[in-house]
């Protein structure tokens, strides 16, 4: 019932919003504001909630009979592989608003969008149920695309289509997996389908070639897409750039982890033979997504397009963990999901705020920014030092456990790691000469006069400063929950 | 929180690194006035510490073998397969004397900056950032698993940056910084391997897990961490090829220098190698390469010291030179010769880049081209100079001797003799360097007539740094058995060899620089090395040329690449697609609905003719039926007149007509 309420919060928002009338239209981003901030609380709660109890399986479970013909059920559910993803997702939100303050074009329908993003994203963490998770999963792109085309940049037209169909192609492959799942089960429930398909004699078999290892692959193209695996990353430079702020936050800080949590949580524990078929290839993509990523991003002149390309590089790490398929590897993958969502979510925040000001995103155009703010240079700094994958911050813990779990991996050649190392070297270089070149030196004439960060502002930073702080220094913070679904996990693919 | 028993608790040993910690945090969000006010925290935090870490070296004393821990404390970081994962602080003779060491550097530093930048407007951000480096330090030595040294390298990494990028608009120190840090991160690829390298070999970062479990690795592990853990420290402490970074670190104010290059930072390196002994030791091929690093840049960072005419830059050369003696150590397997001499190197380093800020300031250059005569304007810098330097160069009683010596003495007793003689060939270049700095700064002739005595802010600590390079060299023999070795002095055949060796290069450098000659012909001689060491043996520019000129064309040719061909494909799909739709559409416009329409105006004109059939005939024809039968109507009609002879005729007629019908059809018939 909880869940429920999570999930169904936010379209209170969509509806209030919708229906405001056009003199109160300013009151819309009150009612996201309060919707999203109460979603926020309830998820939190639970969080602690079950941080005390730390127990492993699926809790807070609700199912409900909803087409009986197809035996679809409205199943929702949280474990501790979703909850954090829960808790920043509605986090994210909640800033995503904040930082919509100033937005005056068509307000009702900017912060409905926003709403309703933040239902579609609830309710994929929580679907436990192939039918309802695809239907959420579709619910997620439609106000991103709205976001993009009507309050994007200048190619905010190219980029919401290609965003919208891009992601599509990949999920019809989803479609075609969960569709065969059924027909050689005859369900869609996730809690029962391990079972199911570990029982089904059609489905056995492993390796390359397997009816598995195909059904493996079609969830890949589907999850690939939204992680982004290289090659199919090249929607994101676009979105990420053309999307508003708030757009962008959401769709790096928790959309990218659709992704990973749809291999997390399907491709892998149910398709455990099929993986081990995909192992290699996944961890061959990943690391090239890490160092393709980070020297890419070396190259731009766009900040925002930077750090889109960082991303690119960041979720390889997460790719490798998963890959991997150690103990070490599947909570690397968490802890990156999380940190990358807080690290990102962050510097997209502050690209945003400057260019509030500024109307610039050119790197050339942004430099002395130290001299001109320093408390918002301080902030950014900190950013990218999490970004970087600084020990004690937590960027360093899923970096960290990538590098164990891939070198501990069986499945994955050392020269892996190797070279996954080298991309965090690289990480720390397109960092750095970013700060060289937007922070430090003399204020440029679109800097100079521009006041520091004022305190909304800060207000939305400091809630991820402190949990990238929290999680860095305490790693159990966030592997408690995670830590009891990756022995979980490890413990299907030995069997 | 989990105590391992031990014979004493030392739990406050942890305030240590808390307290210089904890004042960076309480200064962190201060406004910036608020924070140059407050310069004193940090300050009173490491007085404390120093009480702290003195009183922890009286707790331990007589002290034990380096690794065998009187206290430690362990905290479980996480959970990973249902795997604990510890991290852990211990407390051992090694750690307290670093401790002790640190905090007096740290102080002497500190209370040197009160005056020297007083007139920075960030001076307090400056305090606070040394504050945190400090902390670092005192942690990474306290550290009692691999993670944590490894959290805090890093910490250390990020406070170098920001100590040698502090003045951030001029282009020189941000350039500095920014290679500090990314040739330092090089290195720490290596760290990432090593680690991860060894968690998956032990399941543990902790030390005695580490020792203990180390005999059974296999020897490709083995190598794999020993060689990442030697990168590392290549990287952190400046040795060849990854040297370059720390002479341009001299862009940095003079005390975050002296920090750097004292106490924090570079010694981690040598640090972390000593802790790691007993796991390199077990691999015969790092020992060797450790000494060969060692010994190389040893002399690299003593040639180019000869060449320097930056003051600073001398001083920055022979700290990796100096660094290459203590790495050279270890790998001979002496930890207690490398920590003696990374401890008086310390103190003497403190006080030469202390005394070098004193000397810039009163000259307001870096240049020794500029220098002369300082001798008579500046006595009491000149007197703890002269301490410092002579240090560095091993002159006897001063504690440099004796621990350059103990170095000189493990290399001979290695058996390597190839490495003894590179040794000695350096003891010969830093007394010359040494002697030719002394002779151009504080002799000859007086350039900087204006110069004058520096402030007592600034004389005191340099004077208790010269103090303690007065008497730290008779510690010997309590220091090595502090650290639960039977230290000896030096032997009296080695004593006079290096001493032999020192005057070797001090009379080099008084005949030429003493005497003021003409350096051209030695360098008309010597024209290769010193075009070489002009370029600094071309190390920056086998980094430009091979790495980072590489790496920017890479990046912008993989972004074309990804603009181009990957975009490029996934829009050519698009492109197809359109292209397609379209074909398709005029497919469908033509034909399909060609047959369509072609249908309907068939079906229209077939309507048409329907209609027309319609209207001209069936209707025709029933108009014409209608019409006909009207006309007979009418015609009729005319026939009904109502005249009785007209009907008469009229039947008769047609009688007459039927009559004659019948019969024309009978007869034919």
């Amino acid at each position: 019932m909880l869940l429920t309420i999570i999930i169904a919060l936010p379209l209170l928002g969509v509806l209030i919003s919708a229906l405001l009338p056009h003199r109160a239209e300013s009151g819309a981003k009150w009612v996201a504001l309060l919707v999203t901030g109460a979603d926020f609380v309830l998820a939190a709660w639970q969080l602690v909630q079950r941080g005390i109890t730390g127990t492993t399986g699926m809790q807070l479970e609700t199912s409900l009979s909803w087409i009986p013909q197809l035996s679809v059920h409205y199943h929702i559910g949280v474990d501790g592989l979703s909850l954090p993803l829960l808790v920043l997702s509605t986090l994210l939100c909640f800033l995503a608003v904040l930082a919509s303050w100033k937005i005056t074009v068509k307000p009702r329908f900017y912060f409905a969008m926003l709403c309703l993003l933040s239902l579609g994203l609830n309710g994929v963490f929580t679907a436990l149920d192939l039918v309802l998770f695809y239907v959420f999963w579709e619910v997620v792109l439609v106000p991103m695309y709205f976001l993009i085309s009507q309050w994007g940049g200048e190619r905010r037209q190219y980029a919401s289509i290609k965003f919208f169909l891009y992601t599509f192609f990949g999920s019809v492959f989803m479609l075609v997996a969960i569709v065969a799942l059924y027909l050689y089960t005859g369900s869609f429930d996730l809690t029962q389908l391990r079972d199911l398909i570990a029982q089904t004699a059609a489905l056995k078999g492993a390796g390359i070639g397997s009816i598995q290892w195909w059904l493996f692959g079609a969830f890949f193209l589907g999850f690939a897409v939204k992680v982004p695996i290289w090659p199919l990353h090249t929607w994101l430079p676009d979105a990420h750039v053309e999307a508003p702020t708030a757009g962008s936050v959401l769709l790096a800080g928790i959309m990218l982890k659709m992704g990973t949590y749809g291999f997390l949580r399907i491709s892998v524990p149910l398709l455990p033979q099929g993986f081990s078929g995909w192992q290699l290839i996944l961890g061959i993509l990943a690391v090239i997504s890490i160092v393709y990523g980070a020297v890419v991003a070396f190259a731009q002149k766009d900040v925002k397009k930077l750090v889109a390309y960082s991303s690119v590089s960041h979720m390889g790490f997460a790719m490798l963990g998963i890959a991997a398929g150690t103990a070490e590897g599947f909570n690397a993958a968490m802890a990156v999901n999380i940190s990358h969502g807080l690290c990102t979510g962050m510097l997209f925040l502050l690209v945003g705020m400057v260019y509030e000001r500024t109307h610039t995103r050119q790197i050339k155009d942004l430099s002395g920014i130290a001299a001109q703010m320093p408390v918002y240079a301080g902030i950014f700094c900190f950013a990218s030092f999490a970004s970087m994958g600084l020990p004690l911050l937590s960027g360093f813990v899923g970096e960290f456990l990538t590098m164990v779990g891939s070198w501990k991996s069986p499945a994955l050649p050392g020269i892996i790691t190797v070279i996954a190392g080298l991309g965090i070297l690289c990480g720390g270089a397109y960092m750095l000469w970013l700060m060289q070149r937007m922070i430090f030196g003399n204020p440029t004439p679109a800097v100079e006069g521009q006041p520091d960060i004022t305190l909304r502002e800060i207000l939305c930073v400091v809630p991820l400063a402190a949990l990238v702080l929290v999680i860095g220094l305490s790693w159990n913070t966030l592997l408690q929950f995670t830590d009891p679904f990756a022995a979980a996990l490890v413990k299907i693919l030995g069997a | 929180m989990e105590h391992v028993a031990q014979n004493l608790n030392l739990w406050w040993v942890l305030l240590v690194p808390l307290l210089p910690a904890a004042a960076f945090v309480v200064l962190l969000p201060m406004s910036r006035r608020v924070r140059n006010a407050c310069r004193f925290v940090p300050i009173a935090a490491m007085v404390v510490a120093l009480g702290l870490s003195i009183a922890a070296a009286v707790q331990v004393y007589p002290g034990s073998h380096i690794g065998e821990p009187f206290w430690q404390v362990a905290w479980q970081l996480a959970t990973l397969g249902g795997h604990a994962v510890t991290i852990s602080f211990a407390v051992d003779s090694l750690a307290v004397l670093m401790l002790v060491m640190v905090c007096i550097v740290g102080i002497c530093v500190q209370i040197f900056s009160l005056f020297y930048m007083k007139d920075d407007d960030r001076r307090g951000w400056f305090f606070c950032v040394m504050a945190l480096f400090l902390a670092a330090m005192l942690g990474f030595v306290l550290s009692g698993s691999l993670l944590v040294e490894f959290a805090l390298w890093e910490i250390m990494g990020v406070c170098s940056y920001l100590l040698i990028g502090f003045w951030y608009r001029d282009e020189a120190p941000r350039k500095a910084s920014q290679k500090a840090f990314l040739v330092t991160r090089t290195g720490d690829v290596g760290f990432f391997v090593a680690l991860a390298a060894i968690y998956a070999a032990c399941g543990s970062f902790e030390f005695e897990h580490i020792f203990a479990t180390v005999a059974n690795w296999s020897p490709a592990l083995l190598m794999v961490s020993s060689i990442g853990l030697i990168w590392a420290a290549i990287g952190k402490s400046a040795q060849i090829p990854l040297s370059a970074w720390l002479p341009d670190a001299m862009a940095g104010p003079t005390p975050g220098s002296a920090l750097i290059h004292a106490a924090t930072m570079v010694v981690a390196g040598v640090f972390m190698l000593t802790r790691m002994l007993p796991v390199l030791t077990l691999n015969p091929l790092a020992m060797q390469i450790i000494l060969v690093v060692g010994i190389i840049t040893a002399l690299y960072g003593a040639i180019l010291a000869c060449f320097q005419t930056d003051l600073k830059k001398v001083l920055a050369f022979s700290t990796i030179s100096q660094l290459g003696y203590m790495v050279a150590a270890i790998g001979v397997g002496s930890a207690t010769a490398a920590v003696f001499h990374l401890t008086t190197h310390a103190f003497f380093k403190a006080l030469l880049f202390l005394t070098a800020g004193i000397i810039i300031h009163a000259t307001h250059t870096q240049d020794m081209r500029q220098m002369g005569g300082l001798a008579r304007r500046m006595p009491i810098t000149t007197v703890v100079w002269t301490i410092g330097a002579f240090s560095l160069a091993g002159v006897l009683p001063l504690s440099g001797f004796f621990s350059k010596d103990e170095i000189f003495t493990v290399i001979w007793h290695s058996g390597q003799y190839w490495a003894f003689a590179g040794a000695a060939a350096v003891g010969v270049l830093t007394s010359l360097y040494v002697v030719k700095t002394w002779f151009t700064v504080f002799f000859g002739n007086s350039c900087n007539v204006n110069a004058h005595e520096g402030t007592a802010t600034e004389l005191v600590p340099v004077s208790i740094l010269a103090a303690l390079t007065l008497v730290c060299g008779f510690l010997t023999i309590p220091l090595a058995r502090f650290l639960g070795h039977e230290g000896e002095w030096p032997s009296l055949t080695m004593a006079a060899t290096s001493t032999a060796v020192m005057l070797c290069g001090a009379a080099l450098g008084y005949t030429i620089y003493a005497r003021q000659r003409s350096t051209e012909r030695l360098k008309q001689i010597f024209n290769v090395v010193v075009s070489a060491a002009d370029a600094r043996f071309y190390l920056d520019w086998v980094y430009d040329t091979f790495f980072i000129r590489p790496y920017f064309w890479l990046s912008e040719a993989l972004w074309k690449l990804d603009a181009v061909i990957i975009d490029g494909a996934v829009n050519g799909v698009a492109w197809l697609y359109r292209g397609l739709t379209r074909l398709i559409n005029l497919l469908d416009a033509r034909i399909i609905d060609g047959a369509v329409n072609g249908a309907a105006w068939l079906y229209r004109a077939l309507t048409r003719g329907a209609q027309w059939f319609d209207s001209t005939v069936i209707d025709g024809i029933v108009n014409g039926l209608g019409t006909l039968s009207r006309a007979i109507g009418a015609a009729l009609r005319r026939v009904q007149t109502g005249h009785l002879q007209r009907y008469q005729r009229l039947i008769v007629g047609a009688a007459v007509v039927i009559v004659a019908v019948l019969v024309l059809v009978l007869r034919f018939l």
